[in-house]
């Protein structure tokens, strides 16, 4: 078992006769990775065998190199943001983090001046003294993720945790995540808005009706998905002149002038010929060219192509 | 990583210490525990009454109430108080947290799952035990004192001392027999009420079932250390009693088994928070 990466290993899990999830096997690289997919497709499903509160009914899971129903090490390197938005009775946000660290082993100085650290670095300070009971969304969902790293893992799942959170609140956990994904860490995240998983994803798990539909770099699972034209759009000075040379091609099947006549969006069913084509065509016409971007690979087309009204699997 | 490298034993019983602390803390402080208080108190309300109602004839004759301290025990404090005051304590230790859908904290700690449940048991040990001895003592004493100095003579007497202790270790052994069997059924049934009280029609038939079948339940064991023998009635049939050495190593042994059994259950819990 490699104790770099997270090991899914023909993973089904089912509860009594309903589908939980179904022969998944991934191999989780460090980095950032979004897992994605409707609701109940079966992500949180997927999150609670990674972590062990879930046992599968076949297969294997290891999480760099340890088995998921080994909890004493296994969550010496891991954290988990549930989405459960409930906490023990009467806690304080301080007594349960010192809580959680004493659990880990930590002597009660150890945990007292970790505790400290974690809320200045989820900006509870203020609220430290108070019953979790009374606060915000936005408050409990940093004080789960507080409680996710406060031993500082190398393995951190989040199951939506930008719920809840403004839009400064958000900006601030994302900051979070990529500085915790550096040093070949480990970070899972699902969420349901497409948009957050595609700012902060260095690849994706697309997961639906319990089954994983694509897995890997956005880049790599668009470049599958063959049965949808690729989209590129193209940022110049005469799109018409693009639009009506680029049209000639034979995979090209469509050509739309764009954003008042600031750019041209091409589709193409050949990839691989059409970038040089496309480099041809700017160097006879001596178009200026600004920009040349994909106009479709991105997480939130990929899963319109894959899950959605968008077209079927790979 | 975690910074800390405890690991073994050393790191088991500090984990054990923090679990058994929240217990203690939630048992004893938070409002769950109302109806344990409540019960707990019961008994003292019985002694007080009785100690306000003694007939004047019987205050400095406190020859009776040695036995009517072992009925009330017995009968009252052991089979209801005790019994109920366990299951509202145990059941809670794993089945209230799953229903305040908080139980997954502990499942994410690096705890193994064998030590949650000690942890948790041992929390439920130490308060149950501090309750209800405290029930046990505060009662006598209000059953000899009335009797003025010479139910103050009994108690600090060795005979009265040796009374004493006898009825705190069957306390301590009934909250950590019935606490473990509780602490299971909290694991297994979504409403542990109703095999608690299965249960406790199985103790209260004991005395009228056969010898190799009193060997089933847990009162038994815990009458054969009581000081004072009670009468169970006429239609009760008798039995050999349990010397006190075998009759404290089988609930001893009783307490560990159901707790062993437990702990594999945990082993296998799983968090599925929806289905409760």
């Amino acid at each position: 078992m490699s104790t770099s990466t997270i090991s899914v290993a023909n993973v089904s899990k089912f509860y009594g006769e309903v589908l939980g999830v179904n022969r998944v096997s991934v191999e989780i690289q460090p980095g950032l990775t979004g897992l994605v997919g409707p609701n109940g497709s079966g992500k949180s499903t997927l999150m609670h065998l990674l972590c062990g509160l879930l046992r599968p009914t076949r297969g294997t899971i290891s999480i760099l190199g340890v088995p998921a129903d080994r909890p004493e090490e296994l969550f010496r390197l891991l954290g988990y943001c549930t989405q459960y938005d409930s906490f023990p009775n009467g806690a304080t946000g301080y007594g349960f983090l010192t809580h959680t660290l004493a659990l880990h082993g930590f002597d009660r100085s150890d945990a007292d001046r970790r505790t400290r650290e974690i809320l200045e670095r989820v900006g509870l300070v203020e609220a430290a003294s108070r019953r979790i009971a009374g606060y915000s969304k936005g408050m409990r969902q940093r004080i789960k993720l507080a409680q996710a790293i406060c031993h500082d893992p190398r393995v951190l799942i989040l199951d939506e945790p930008l719920n809840g959170l403004d839009p400064m609140g958000r900006a601030e956990m994302i900051d979070l995540f990529k500085e915790f994904a550096r040093n070949n860490r480990h970070v899972i995240v699902s969420s349901h808005i497409l948009h957050e998983v595609d700012l902060i994803s260095d690849g994706v798990i697309m997961i639906h009706g319990g089954s994983v539909v694509a897995e890997g770099s956005i880049r790599d699972v668009r470049g599958e998905i063959t049965t949808q034209p690729l989209q590129v759009l193209v940022r110049c000075d005469r799109p018409q002149i693009v639009a009506a040379k680029a049209f000639e091609l034979a995979h090209v099947v469509e050509a739309q002038i764009v954003d008042e006549a600031t750019g041209v969006l091409l589709r193409t069913t050949d990839a691989q010929s059409f970038f040089p084509a496309l480099a041809k065509i700017i160097l006879t016409t001596g178009v200026e060219v600004e920009t040349v971007t994909p106009a479709d690979e991105n997480v939130h087309a990929v899963y319109d192509y894959l899950i959605g009204d968008g077209g079927g699997g790979p | 990583m975690s910074g800390n490298n405890t690991h073994g034993w050393p790191l088991w019983r500090r984990q054990i210490t923090v679990l058994a602390r929240q217990e203690i803390g939630r048992s004893l402080l938070s409002k769950r525990s109302l109806a344990v208080y409540l019960l707990a108190l019961m008994p003292i309300g019985l002694a007080a009454l009785r100690a306000l109602f003694l007939p004047e004839s019987q205050l400095s004759h406190p020859a009776h109430t040695t036995s009517e301290f072992a009925q009330i025990f017995h009968f009252f404090i052991l089979r209801f108080i005790v019994f109920f005051a366990t299951a509202l304590l145990f059941v809670k230790l794993f089945r209230g947290e799953i229903l305040e859908r908080s139980l997954h904290y502990h499942l994410l700690a690096p705890v193994r799952r064998e030590v949650l449940t000690v942890g948790k048991y041992v929390g439920g040990l130490l308060s149950s035990s501090l309750m209800l001895g405290a029930t046990v003592v505060v009662t006598i004493a209000l059953f000899y004192l009335p009797h003025g100095s010479a139910g103050l003579s009994h108690l600090v007497s060795a005979a009265g001392l040796r009374e004493i202790f006898a009825y705190l270790l069957i306390t301590v052994l009934a909250c950590a027999a019935y606490g473990a069997l509780f602490l299971l059924a909290g694991l297994f049934f979504k409403n542990p009420m109703v095999p608690a009280v299965l249960f406790l029609g199985w103790e209260v038939l004991t005395p009228f079932l056969p010898g190799f079948l009193k060997a089933l339940s847990v009162v038994h064991y815990l009458g054969s250390l009581e000081p004072v023998p009670i009468s169970q009635g006429p239609f009760a049939l008798m039995a050999q009693p349990v010397p006190g050495w075998l009759a404290v190593g089988a609930l001893v042994l009783i307490s560990a088994g159901l707790l062993a059994v437990a702990a594999r259950t945990t082993r296998t819990l799983e968090i599925t928070y929806a289905s409760e």
